[in-house]
């Protein structure tokens, strides 16, 4: 299948007073066409900073972004706003994410303005078009957002987001501040929407059901390095990352026939500023030896497609 | 005997505009050292049910209009509001969702456990410290921080303290208010955890509110599920994860995506939870409901037990057709 964006050895940092912090650290990875890789990890992880790079939405410290054969790393600003017509974002928060001064008409069709698309018959037509496609009935098209509930206003953000029909779109935990009545409510829009345009995600959440459902591959972040790359069901029947492993044993699972793991991570998350050049999971990590202690990991391919961060997974595995 | 019994309770916002009717004749007991889960919604009514067994509905605009909340027997409503006080924080404490917001920011974490110990524990100030700093050992926290405020604290250690500081008097019942949701999963785990081992050491009984039936299906005894104000369905945690006949608890769980299987397509329950200002007549969740019949939309309800133990608000399950 057809590359559509890649991206090479990415990383960003933030300078603050105690020095370097590195919320995204050496980050590679490849996505096809119609295809939605699942990034997933704790807070402060550095999950959502990736999302806002790859959009050029911040600048990046080092590494290489190409989306369509085409380096945009370091493209213009004015190319950048072009770029925006392909890549586009729909954020966490459908609360703060749109602006309380403008009704719904005028908040979808904002983009088309920007872009200077259609004249104003033609504009209003796109929003109502727009409307349908995701849902949302036309007799809202002159509410405000205070007047809808936050199903709806995130029907507004995907509308936003789908109004300059991009290839590319960044989820950005788009279902986390939504009830789980409305959150499946959206989940199957935006595959269904996938399915119809052919569209690429990167769905970023801390929900590892809601990723595993949606997602073809599953990039498992912590601290801002990549702890374990592979395709979706692959990692929930073979995590080989102590982490991932953690992870997936403190997920609550809504069966009582499922028998309950004893929790496995201890501890929290250590500070991203100027890490030591150890594991970042060292602290947290039941298997740690000396090895641990002497360097960071490399990330290597274990099994075909199967991508760990660890100096131990073949030990721990078995492998 | 159950520790605590809701017969009837109903409190509504009273505002200019409008009545919002959050909890509708809500009936619910938790037997001694049980856990209930109480699921539901975003303003489904949960929380104003717990604020009421507290008796911490704010007034004005919140009404407790009628009901019963029978703790050990005495109908707390009717309590005064010295008793309520010594109740409060002594019998029966509470976890609130944020742990971000529940803590004072300028009184130092030791000092704030300590408050509630002195207050029930007619003790005095050192003996209280005593206490408070082997309350912050039993929840993992080095009693050398107690000297510390809360913003020096992760969320996950701030929750630790609220937990301390509602076991601090060893209550009778505690009320969990979405005690995780702020939470990464790494985190819930441990709290989860630390709650459980809590509450079966000191026999405590829980109310536990959430929307996650996850933490459902690890935690509790019994199961109620709440939709608009009301307990659509209720029984053990056998009896609602293996038989569930509501339709609207049949549709929660066909929202959650798996991690056990692979399903291609979820099957939301279609909709919106009714606006609590203005709920429909009959049966209130038949706007969204795939069974519907006409006497849904009129009908009186009625919960029936279908089973023992096993109550469902429903006209079509009562009549056998579910």
């Amino acid at each position: 299948m057809a590359e559509l964006l890649k991206v090479e050895h990415l990383k960003k940092y933030f300078a603050t007073p105690a020095g370097q912090l590195h919320a995204v650290d050496d980050v590679s990875f490849v996505i096809n066409k119609g295809e939605t890789l699942g990034v997933v990890g704790e807070s402060g992880c550095g999950k959502s900073t990736l999302g806002r790079v790859v959009l050029k939405l911040l600048d990046l410290t080092d590494g290489r972004i190409v989306f369509e054969d085409r380096d945009i790393t370091s493209i213009s600003e004015k190319d950048s706003i072009a770029l925006r017509k392909e890549m586009q974002i729909i954020f966490q928060d459908p609360y703060s994410s749109l602006n309380p001064r403008l009704c719904v008409s005028e908040l979808i069709g904002d983009p088309l303005i920007v872009y200077k698309m259609y004249n104003k018959d033609g504009r209003q037509k796109r929003v109502y078009e727009l409307m349908d496609l995701v849902g949302l009935a036309r007799r809202f098209a002159f509410s405000y957002p205070h007047e809808l509930d936050g199903g709806r206003r995130q029907r507004i953000g995907v509308a936003r987001a789908l109004a300059l029909s991009p290839k590319f779109i960044v989820c950005d935990e788009p279902v986390s501040a939504l009830d789980v009545s409305i959150q499946a409510q959206i989940l199957n829009l935006l595959q269904d929407l996938q399915a119809q345009q052919n569209l690429t995600y990167i769905f970023v959440t801390h929900d590892l059901s809601v990723v595993k459902h949606i997602s073809t591959d599953i990039l498992v972040m912590y601290l801002g390095v990549m702890a374990e790359k592979c395709e979706s069901k692959e990692l929930f029947r073979k995590p080989y990352h102590p982490y991932t492993k953690g992870l997936l044993s403190a997920i609550p699972v809504p069966n009582i026939d499922h028998v309950k793991r004893p929790v496995e991570l201890l501890g929290e998350l250590t500070s991203p500023i100027e890490p030591k050049d150890e594991c970042r999971f060292l602290a947290r990590c039941k298997y740690a030896t000396d090895v641990c202690r002497q360097g960071a990991p490399t990330y290597q391919e274990v099994e075909p497609n199967h991508f760990v961060t660890c100096h131990n997974v073949r030990e721990i595995n078995n492998l | 005997m159950s520790l605590l019994e809701i017969k009837g309770l109903t409190i509504h916002y009273e505002t200019r505009e409008s009545v919002i009717s959050a909890v509708n004749g809500l009936d619910l007991s938790i037997d001694e050292s049980k856990t209930l889960g109480l699921v539901g919604e975003t303003g489904a009514g949960k929380t104003t049910t717990a604020l009421g067994v507290m008796r911490l509905v704010p007034d004005p605009p919140g009404k407790i209009l009628g009901g019963e909340i029978l703790f050990e027997g005495k109908d707390l409503l009717k309590a005064t509001d010295n008793e309520i006080r010594k109740i409060r924080g002594n019998d029966i404490s509470m976890i609130f969702q944020d742990p971000m917001t529940a803590l004072n920011p300028i009184i130092r974490i030791g000092d704030q456990i300590a408050e509630v110990i002195q207050l029930h524990g007619n003790c005095s100030k050192t003996e209280a410290m005593v206490r408070s700093l082997k309350m912050l050992e039993t929840v993992g926290i080095q009693p050398e921080r107690s000297i510390e405020y809360p913003h020096q604290f992760s969320g996950g250690m701030k929750q630790r303290v609220v937990i301390a500081m509602a076991l601090a008097c060893s209550p009778k019942l505690l009320i969990a208010d979405e005690p995780t949701t702020a939470l990464d999963v790494t985190i819930q785990a441990q709290v989860l955890e630390l709650m459980n081992e809590l509450k079966q050491q000191n026999k405590t009984s829980m109310l536990l509110i959430t929307h996650d039936l996850g933490i459902v299906a690890e935690t509790c005894d019994e199961v109620a599920i709440m939709y608009a104000g009301e307990i659509v369905e209720y029984g053990s945690l056998a009896q609602i994860f293996r038989n569930a006949l509501h339709p609207y608890t049949i549709g929660l769980f066909g929202s959650i995506p798996s991690l056990d299987k692979d399903v291609d397509r979820l099957n939301p329950i279609q909709g919106l939870m009714p606006d609590p200002a203005d709920l429909p007549e009959g049966c209130k969740f038949h706007e969204r409901c795939n069974f519907i019949d006409e006497k849904c939309e009129t009908g009186e309800l009625e919960t029936v037990e279908v089973e023992p133990g096993h109550f469902v608000r429903c006209l079509r399950v009562a009549k056998g057709e579910i």
